[in-house]
């Protein structure tokens, strides 16, 4: 169970992309910056204090904040700012477990002799984040993996926030219930309603009325963490339950082919990552999301798990193609593929080679040419003359 | 309509029908069977628009009459009756059963929403019933039941020389039985059958000695004794299974087809979660079966063997070897293989008409 001292540290890059972007470039620092000209994947809080928000349609940012300067996105960069700042989240514990490109959870109990106290340890990583990478950081730091991250949340921007084991409640009732991890805009309203807004609120009342609001598991859930009880531990070396792109698109209407082509793009990434890790996967999923906002998925399982590109495209392909009517009228402006039920391939079930391009060679043919001179040296045919898709890498891929 | 039956006849008779019936379908015609009463014989048809099953028995008629009733309802209510005589019959938009002391009123279901069957027209092939049931049992099994690839959970069904070539591969392993002397189809010719389908025709095929095929150009219909089986086919390429079985392997096992199930089923334990492959190392002393799993143990078992080919460890899924070794006919089989990674194939000593190709897992 949880620890009777605050040994959890939740460390969250601040505006990841955007300040990767600011620290590149000295003419955006200070100023409004945000990342994707189409679609805003990332806002510098400079342009969140304008309004600027992540997944806003760039023209609707620019009248928000008419001095917003925009960049392209550059995720190569991105992925090489998170691998070092995990290069020292690995260096600060041994018990590292990922969120995603931008976060983790650190338990740095048993250090304390060592090394210092929770609090100088969050202090020198957050230096050494600053000085070494160029970004700012922000550190929770509480009992639980829950009030960590609701911490680190509170602190933002380049703050560190300690919240000690005595004042644990102090500090998390006066919050808006949107705090609590699991509740979104529906499970909000819907305390609203009640008259409950503050977290200190829905921990006043009994679990039995929760979960007659709620229902049992939400009513549980909310009823557990109000009164910050959070069992879940720091998991290391977690191993990624799934691998995923997505990518998003201007608010357009798209040809059915033109789709295909920017799922072709992310089946070829995603399994390249899936080999790259040697891993195989049983589940395709496809995301979607619809000029409206509204979202879905659509995903298959198949009897054994692969690795193969051109199988996880034929599936994709038709998964795609279900949706082939509302792509049309409802216009798509968010593409994702997952591959889910990851397992070690060191153990794969081969296909019979009746499918020619189905090759595991031209798999590894691929990936040998790209393991020695980058992405993008080597391609489908299909895609030549494509626009370039802006792709947003997750690592581990998390529910949006 | 109104006519008695002996309960278990007509038991058996809901039941057959009833399998055809869709559980997940829409439309609630589907939900029900339809039957009808011409003079003594009374014929129930069930159908999911992709299978269709019609069974005819002989009753005590009293009124002729057609009506679509609740598959499920009206098969567990009979099945519930006591044993004996039972009375069917309708009246407006209800179905009547009563037995004994019992009796049951049940709303039909509209007719018109009941598909259309209609008969095939096509020359009728008569085949043996037993011979079809047991290539059925050999090469089904192998069918995919992914329906994400439609083509793969079909069986083809092709002409070969004077054979009828029976294939089904789920991509992983292939199957393939020749019935000799059946000139169903000509040359060059070939269909696609749902694996669904064979199924349910291999259990029917139990109740006859011979079977009547009609192959139309999208639609096959079985015929065994009064129960008639009609199925959509599939439309599409089969992958060209001829190119994917090696006529040249350098390495030849031959063993002994029971022991070395014997000692499959023994060395599985030790692979008990779906993916975990059980090896073979194949060299100048034999074979020896061997399964791994990391933290939990390894079985390993030599299986009495004649080998020749160089030194060899292949591995597979169990589940796939076992499938395969069990349907094989005859005492002896033999295991050919390329190497650790090329498809191997399983055939029986003595039996050139059946084969079972399976691709290896590829352990790191």
């Amino acid at each position: 169970m949880c620890s009777t001292e605050a040994t959890v540290l939740h460390a969250d890059l601040d505006a990841f992309y955007a300040s990767v972007e600011q620290r590149d470039h000295p003419h955006l620092r200070g100023r409004p910056t945000a990342v994707g000209r189409g679609v805003i994947l990332a806002a510098s809080y400079e342009a969140r204090a304008m309004g600027v928000r992540t997944a806003m349609n760039g023209a609707a940012a620019r009248r928000l904040c008419p001095g917003l300067l925009t960049v392209d996105p550059r995720m190569e960069a991105y992925s090489e700012a998170s691998r070092q700042v995990f290069q020292i989240f690995d260096d600060t514990t041994p018990l590292v477990e990922p969120i995603s490109i931008d976060e983790a959870f650190l338990d740095v109990s048993g250090l304390g002799r060592l090394v210092g106290t929770p609090e100088s340890i969050a202090t020198r990583l957050r230096s050494r984040v600053a000085n070494e990478v160029g970004l700012a950081i922000s550190v929770g730091v509480a009992r639980t993996k829950f009030l960590a991250k609701v911490a680190s949340g509170v602190c933002k921007p380049d703050g560190l926030l300690v919240v000690e084991p005595e004042k644990e409640l102090h500090f998390l009732h006066p919050l808006p219930v949107r705090s609590l991890w699991g509740v979104g805009v529906k499970t909000a309203e819907k305390l609203n309603e009640k008259g409950l807004t503050t977290v200190g609120q829905v921990a006043g009342l009994d679990e039995s009325v929760l979960v007659s609001i709620l229902g049992p598991s939400a009513g549980r859930h909310l009823h557990a963490l109000s009164h910050n009880q959070d069992p879940r531990r720091v998991v290391t070396g977690k191993r990624r339950s799934s691998i995923g792109s997505q990518q998003a698109l201007r608010n357009r209407p798209r040809s059915l082919t033109e789709v295909k082509a920017i799922l072709l793009e992310l089946v070829d990434r995603v399994t390249h990552r899936l080999r790259d890790g040697n891993r195989v996967g049983r589940t395709a999923t496809l995301r979607f999301r619809f000029g409206d906002f509204s979202r879905d998925t659509r995903s298959h399982t198949f009897h054994e798990a692969t690795a193969s590109t051109a199988t996880f495209l034929d599936v994709a392909q038709s998964l795609l193609e279900e949706r082939e009517s509302e792509i049309r009228q409802r216009r798509l402006t968010l593409l994702g593929f997952t591959i889910n039920n990851l397992s070690p391939a060191d153990a794969v079930q081969q296909a019979l080679p009746f499918e020619t391009r189905s090759s595991p060679l031209l798999d590894s043919a691929v990936d040998t040419v790209r393991g020695r001179y980058g992405l993008s040296s080597i391609g489908r045919a299909t895609l030549v003359g494509q626009e370039p898709g802006v792709r947003v890498p997750l690592l581990p891929d998390v529910d949006r | 309509m109104k006519f008695r039956c002996e309960r278990d006849v007509l038991v058996e008779t809901l039941g057959t029908a009833g399998r055809a019936v869709s559980t997940r379908s829409g439309l609630p015609g589907l939900s029900g069977v339809q039957v009808e009463l011409v003079g003594d014989q009374f014929t129930v048809t069930g159908s999911d628009l992709d299978l269709t099953i019609t069974t005819t028995i002989e009753v005590s008629g009293e009124s002729d009459g057609k009506a679509v009733i609740p598959a499920r309802l009206a098969a567990d209510i009979v099945k519930a009756l006591s044993p004996g005589a039972v009375e069917l019959s309708t009246e407006d938009d209800t179905l009547r059963i009563s037995a004994g002391r019992s009796d049951f009123s049940i709303r039909l279901i509209t007719s018109d929403e009941f598909p259309k069957i209609t008969d095939i027209d096509a020359k009728p092939v008569e085949l043996d019933a037993e011979q079809l049931a047991h290539a059925l049992k050999q090469v089904v099994l192998a069918a995919s039941s992914d329906d994400s690839r439609p083509i793969l959970t079909g069986v083809l069904l092709a002409a070969e020389g004077d054979s009828l070539r029976l294939v089904a591969t789920d991509s992983y392993r292939l199957a393939m039985k020749d019935i000799d002397g059946i000139e169903l189809l000509s040359e060059g010719e070939q269909v696609l059958v749902p694996s669904r389908a064979l199924g349910e025709l291999h259990r029917i095929l139990a109740n006859g000695k011979s079977i009547t095929l009609r192959l139309g150009e999208k639609e096959a219909s079985f015929t065994v004794e009064g129960v008639t089986l009609t199925t959509r086919l599939i439309e599409g390429d089969f992958p060209n299974y001829r190119g994917l079985v090696p006529d040249h392997h350098p390495n030849t096992l031959t063993v002994n087809r029971t022991a070395l199930l014997d000692a499959l089923r023994r060395v599985k334990l030790m692979a008990p979660q779906e993916g975990t492959p059980v090896r073979i190392e194949m060299n100048e002393h034999g074979m020896e079966l061997v399964a791994v799993t990391a933290d939990v143990g390894t079985a390993r078992e030599v299986v009495e063997s004649s080998y020749v080919g160089e030194d060899l460890v292949v591995a597979f899924n169990p589940r796939f070897l076992l499938e395969g070794l069990e349907v094989a006919p005859g005492d002896d089989v033999t295991l050919l293989t390329t190497d650790e990674l090329k498809p191997a194939l399983i055939k029986s000593v003595g039996f050139d008409n059946y084969l079972y190709l399976l691709m290896p897992v590829r352990v790191s």
